[in-house]
């Protein structure tokens, strides 16, 4: 019966440890929502997915709207079809509802705000989150004497060759005179390579 | 009796530990797998993303590029080529589609600087953003207007209108010299004979260190 | 340590107070269970004591357990923890050396300071032949360094190389250590008892 002697230490072990365990549980929670896709995929899926509805196709009968604008602003104005949901609300239980009813019936969702941009982080959040059936309307909207008017909108279109207008204001100018164009210096980033080497130790 | 009773269950106790283990381990193969939540939560990724703090101004842009501040690393989410043709002085390239391969990470995610994204709208720049802020790293922002926006308002700012206030007259003058700084040149700056060009800065060596991932140990 | 450190949670200076702590704590342990003897570490090679194998082996399966149902309920991240770097020769023969040490001194470097500090003659000269195995070894690298350096398989593990489901491989890996105790237990009672 030696051993049992030890029991007590052994049992004072194992209650903190159950403890331990019991609290780890109780205090458990699991998250009410998590992404769907890891970021690698979703990198992916942005880089070679469209996610654009150009308005033309605005009233396809497959297309759900939304407005990520605020209440007031929807208010004032909206397309016919729309129901609000601002961005700030897109995680709220109810809101979260109608996305997923929406994916369910096999609805394309399509967002759209003031200009494609401001539309564009919402997008990433829902479809990073699983819903894989948000597209984003190409369109600006503005108003016009408190009428809604959209507009189709190209997105990240370079507007202006910048090089080649600099270029030019050169040629514009006075070609007399001997004009040094100095392009700042390059900056020089070197990235330091993590040691592989560590501490080696043994028992 | 009660003492005997525990001493018979304890001669099995080892038997019963050993049930314990298996059973855990056990549990571990048939509990049911689900893709685990990577970076933070999406309920602090929105709350980012709604906060407008990540967006930098095209004139603080060039006022820091011309200050030569060294705080940051400017970071060109586009294409290869468009980099190639124009891009903003310093930057560097990491297309959207390299943005989470390792040699990127080393820029990406560390604490030494600033990361400024952009492209040309900051569409694609936003992209980039919400990615790299889902996965934790810091300092990150965002060129708002990205390119074209530069373009109106830094490299062809709009003359101002003589109806406009006196603030816009200066603000013309300082995107004008900023411009000029960035290699535009005017008609009016030749006629005066007297070019100025910008001041050559001594080249820098910027060593970005790489964030310490892992702990390490042994035995 | 751990999480903490790497994620700025404490500075970094705290390291090697954390690590005193442990220390003391684990050389604590290793002198309560009886680790500091000799004769109850080298039991394992001569099958009348296996509480080394025992206790390493419960360890590592207790520990790999839980750490797997922590990544399962989310309090940590598995693919963020440490893992040693394999040089694959370099261990195998660094492992057969240490093996020869640990029968023939029958302490491992560990244990042999735990006894060091009960007051054990024998941990005295196992640990002045451990400096001089590291003298030895410092004035010897620039030969023995290809071997070091070379065979360099990265920060590898069994799941990535033979891309095994962890859950079967912990599972499987649980029964084998059940089936060594047992075995062991089976060893133990066949050969004569040795007293000490």
């Amino acid at each position: 019966m030696k051993e049992l002697e030890k029991v007590k230490n052994i049992s004072i072990a194992s209650t903190l440890f159950i403890l331990a365990v019991i609290i780890g549980l109780l205090t458990y929670k699991r998250p009410k929502n998590t992404f769907a896709l890891n970021t690698k995929t979703a990198l992916e899926k942005i880089t070679s997915d469209s996610f654009f509805v150009p308005l033309v196709n605005v009233n396809n009968q497959n297309y759900k709207l939304i407005d990520v604008r605020s209440s007031y602003e929807f208010d004032k104005g909206h397309l016919d079809t729309a129901i609000n949901i601002s961005t700030p609300e897109i995680l709220k239980e109810a809101n979260l509802e109608i996305f997923k009813s929406l994916k369910k019936a096999g609805k394309t969702v399509v967002l759209y705000g003031n200009n494609p941009e401001e539309v564009n982080t919402t997008l990433l959040i829902l479809y990073q989150l699983g819903y894989n059936n948000v597209k984003l309307l190409k369109a600006e909207i503005s108003y016009l004497q408190n009428r809604l008017i959209t507009k189709n909108s190209d997105i990240e279109k370079s507007e202006k060759d910048i090089a080649e207008f600099i270029k030019e204001s050169t040629k514009n100018a006075d070609s007399s005179s001997v004009i040094q164009i100095v392009t700042p210096p390059k900056k020089v980033i070197t990235v330091k390579q993590k040691k592989k080497k560590t501490a080696e130790g043994g028992c | 009796m009660t003492k005997k009773q525990t001493a018979k269950f304890l001669n099995f106790r080892y038997k019963i530990l050993a049930l314990i283990l298996v059973v855990l381990a056990g549990g571990l193969v048939l509990l049911p797998k689900y893709q685990k939540n990577e970076g933070i939560k999406p309920e602090q990724l929105l709350a980012n993303t709604i906060s407008l703090e990540r967006y930098i101004s095209t004139d603080q842009m060039a006022h820091k590029l011309i200050s030569q501040d060294p705080s940051f690393i400017l970071v060109d989410v586009r294409d290869e080529n468009s980099y190639n043709s124009y891009t903003l002085p310093n930057a560097i390239n990491i297309p959207l589609k390299k943005l989470l391969d390792d040699e990127s990470k080393a820029y990406l995610n560390q604490n030494q600087f600033d990361v400024v994204f952009f492209s040309n709208d900051h569409y694609y720049a936003d992209q980039a953003w919400i990615l790299c802020n889902r996965l934790g790293f810091k300092n990150l922002r965002v060129l708002k207007g990205g390119l074209n926006h530069w373009f109106k308002t830094i490299i062809n700012p709009p003359k101002p209108t003589e109806d406009m206030p006196e603030e816009a007259y200066s603000l013309y003058d300082t995107r004008k010299a900023a411009s000029m700084f960035f290699g535009v040149v005017y008609p009016d700056q030749v006629q005066s004979n007297e070019v100025e060009t910008p001041k050559i800065a001594p080249k820098k060596i910027i060593t970005v260190k790489k964030k310490k991932k892992v702990a390490e140990g042994g035995c | 340590m751990g999480p903490l450190i790497p994620n700025n949670l404490i500075p970094l200076e705290w390291n090697s107070i954390i690590a005193i702590l442990i220390g003391i704590v684990f050389g604590f342990v290793l002198e309560a269970s009886g680790f500091s003897s000799s004769r109850k570490l080298a039991g394992v090679f001569y099958g009348y004591d296996f509480a080394v194998l025992k206790v390493f082996f419960t360890a590592a399966v207790v520990s790999v357990i839980g750490l797997y149902y922590m990544d399962y309920l989310g309090y940590l991240d598995i693919t963020q923890l440490y893992v040693h770097p394999t040089y694959l020769w370099g261990a195998i023969i660094g492992g057969a050396i240490m093996g020869v040490g640990f029968v023939a001194g029958g302490f491992c470097p560990g244990t042999s300071l735990c006894a060091v500090a009960i007051g054990k003659l024998d941990a005295w000269v196992y640990v002045g032949g451990i400096l001089l195995g590291i003298f030895m070894f410092s004035e010897l690298f620039n030969f023995i360094e290809p071997i070091y350096d070379g065979y360099f398989l990265g920060n590898i593990t069994l799941m990535d190389t033979f891309s095994w489901n962890p859950y079967w491989f912990i599972f499987i890996f649980s029964i084998i250590a059940i089936v060594a105790f047992a075995f062991s237990d089976f060893v133990q009672k066949k050969i004569k008892k040795v007293f000490y």
